[in-house]
């Protein structure tokens, strides 16, 4: 065997193991919830084996050829999820680019533990993360006795059950996720590139805009999307703070799943959510792609 | 001629705290004038200040005590990006996300010069260092040296009052850097900017500079132009950076007229004339550059004086040979010999020597207290 096909099988094995739980744990499920969405709901739930278009028609509309199913609230709670998934982003970018910039301009030791602080949450189980946040929002919870400790007692708001909360929630779950990709690429960024932009005439604002932004973008994108898309899709946090009165994608799909039992309009919807996501990350590769060239 | 003053250093003082807990003076009230228009070289050993100074002429290092002056005025409150300098970074620090066109004129840019004359500039600029062509390329595409010369085009093309380089010719490979050391004193002639460099290159900075400062310590120990700093080092430690040197300790007896002779504790005189202003008896050093001692096989037809010494090793460099010596009592003194192709050397290890000077290349130096 030459040394190019020896290399050639070296490089098969070693994929072999992720290619092969990706087959099973990944690709094979989410071809069933693709074909289910084009089955059509069994009466005491299950599915029908045959070939049922509408269940995109009840999110969609007319075009799809089904008006007398179609409601718009399938839609507004989409639109809900993505505005609500994108302040999540923005809010997690806003707080962890500045956060993740002082820890990397800390000396070596305390940034380690700062790093460590920052992976922390992750060894306390979610939901009892998510339930000391319903101690904080509630009408008597931690939040308003600060207020009126304050002095600020007329300031007191009950946030349960508001999209307030979860966006706090979720920015609060997603937050490592987010800062971990800004720091990675915030370290990464030469002090001494900040010193020449200075040193060029640059005021402190200019050179964050025309040095510092431009280089830690990688960070920003990639963290973007790994908390945009589970802001997107989680219904732990929505269900646990927004309740019944802030539904989103993710508690509309496990709804039709668990409680309707309409998996195929359950598949439906999370094939449309999946599409979305696809579109969304397919664009931003494609631009990062078309300036990559440039440079 | 007295040549204008374009920036004024008075006792400057830095000092920085050390992990052990003292503190360590990166800059001891130095003293420093720099005129308008010359090639101005900072000199010292790793760790002697040179970079804290620089830094705090460009506003990227605050001073603890003591003032920078341009024109007369402090520039104690005016912040980097509003000094007419513009720095030469030692990791060059182009920005890897701009081509070569848009790092030169970042400068421009940012204080939004006009579209037409920023092209025009940048243009211009990238010429004058032979980059006419480049201008496309992305920095991380341009070999070491190409990249040193984007870092110049893209500080010169501001024009500014000053230009301070740290080390810049540090990262380039042996002959690379003898070129440039030529051609960064040709660019500075021609754009007519003050340049100040940084090097620890002592060669680099008699090559290239019109004055060099010679720092130790936090401190300038000597500022001169670099005749001056290699035939007149005012200390030992001068005396023993700046190129290649024998240094005799004696004591100082003078006849007339600024003559005299060095006489080492056993008893070897070493000749001096022109020494202005050293008291009888003092501890002295005497400097002995290597290329003005002439080794005689015989001692025969040496005209003036004369220090015999035993032949220790000769080294044999491609144009000279080293001679390593040393006198009756042990102190060891290196001479120069011009190589001479298909002669023998006449010196055998062992074998004695006499090393002829002129008494006018013998510098003295008044030997510090401390
Ligand atoms: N930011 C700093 N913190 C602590 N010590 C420093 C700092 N910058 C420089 N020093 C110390 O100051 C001294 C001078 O440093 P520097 O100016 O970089 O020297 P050079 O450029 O001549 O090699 C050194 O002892 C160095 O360790
Ligand atoms: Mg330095």
């Amino acid at each position: 065997m030459s040394v190019a096909a020896h290399a050639r099988w070296r490089r098969r094995a070693l994929l072999a193991p992720a290619g092969l739980l990706l087959a099973a744990a990944f690709v094979g499920p989410l071809l069933l919830v693709a074909s289910f969405s084009v089955l059509e709901p069994g009466l005491y739930g299950g599915v029908e084996w045959h070939w049922y278009p509408y269940n995109f028609g009840r999110v969609l509309g007319a075009p799809l050829g089904d008006v007398e199913e179609f409601d718009a609230a399938y839609a507004t709670t989409l639109a809900r999820s993505v505005k609500l998934a994108l302040l999540v982003t923005l809010v997690s970018v806003a707080v962890c680019y500045p956060a993740a910039w002082w820890v990397s301009r800390l000396p070596p030791r305390r940034r380690a533990l700062a790093l460590f602080v920052v992976t922390l949450p992750f060894f306390a189980n979610l939901i009892v993360r998510v339930y000391a946040w319903m101690l904080i929002l509630r009408p008597t919870g931690v939040l308003n006795l600060v207020l009126a400790a304050l002095g600020a007692g007329d300031a007191a708001t009950d946030l349960m059950y508001t999209e307030a909360a979860v966006v706090i929630g979720l920015v609060y779950v997603l937050l490592p996720f987010m800062f971990l990709p800004l720091y990675a690429s915030i370290e990464k960024l030469d002090p001494a590139l900040l010193a020449a932009s200075r040193d060029l005439g640059a005021t402190p604002a200019q050179t964050f805009v025309r040095v510092a932004l431009p280089l830690t973008l990688p960070g920003i994108v990639g963290g973007a999307a790994i908390v945009f898309i589970p802001a997107l899709g989680n219904f732990v946090v929505p269900s646990l703070l927004g309740g019944s009165k802030v539904m989103l994608a993710g508690n509309l799909i496990e709804q039709q799943f668990l409680a309707a039992r309409n998996w195929p309009f359950g598949a439906a919807l999370a094939m449309l959510l999946l599409a979305f996501v696809l579109v969304v990350m397919l664009a931003a590769a494609w631009r990062r792609g078309t300036r990559g060239a440039v440079a | 001629m007295a040549a204008s003053v374009l920036l004024s250093i008075t006792g400057a003082t830095r000092r920085f705290r050390t992990p052990e807990g003292g503190s360590v003076h990166a800059l001891d009230a130095v003293d420093l004038d720099v005129r308008g228009n010359e090639f101005l070289t900072l000199l010292g050993p790793s760790g002697c200040g040179k970079t804290t100074l620089l830094k705090a002429i460009a506003g990227f290092e605050d001073l603890d005590a003591g003032d920078i002056r341009l024109d007369g005025a402090s520039l104690r409150d005016v912040p980097a990006h509003r000094r007419p300098f513009n720095t030469v970074f030692q990791s060059y620090a182009l920005f890897p996300h701009l081509s070569v066109a848009d790092n030169v004129g970042y400068g421009l840019d940012v204080a939004r010069v006009p579209r037409a004359e920023r092209d025009r500039r940048v243009a211009e600029a990238l010429a004058r260092v032979g980059l006419e062509a480049m201008g496309r390329r992305a920095p991380r595409q341009l070999s070491g040296g190409q990249q040193q010369r984007v870092a110049l085009a893209r500080a010169l093309v501001n024009r500014p009052r000053l230009l301070l380089l740290d080390e810049p010719l540090s990262a380039l490979d042996r002959h690379l850097r003898q070129a440039m050391q030529g051609e960064l004193k040709a660019l500075q002639h021609d754009v007519g900017i003050t340049f100040l460099v940084v090097t620890h290159d002592q060669e680099e900075a008699l090559a290239m500079s019109d004055r060099i400062a010679v720092m130790h310590a936090g401190r300038v120990r000597q500022l001169g132009t670099p005749a001056e700093i290699y035939d007149t080092p005012v200390d030992r430690f001068v005396a023993g950076f700046v190129g290649a040197s024998n240094l005799v300790r004696g004591t100082w007896r003078s006849t007339a007229h600024g003559g005299g002779c060095v006489t080492t504790p056993a008893g070897i005189d070493i000749h001096a004339e022109g020494v202005a202003s050293i008291a009888n008896g003092a501890t002295v050093d005497a400097l002995l550059r290597p290329e003005q001692l002439s080794p005689i096989a015989d001692g025969a037809g040496a005209a003036g004086p004369t220090l015999a010494a035993t032949v220790a090793s000769t080294v044999f460099v491609g144009p000279d040979v080293h001679l390593h010596a040393h006198l009756a009592d042990g102190t060891p003194l290196q001479a120069l010999l011009r190589h001479a192709r298909g002669q023998a050397l006449p010196f055998a290890v062992g074998a004695r020597v006499v090393l002829a000077y002129r008494p006018a290349a013998v510098h003295v130096i008044a030997a510090q207290a401390t």
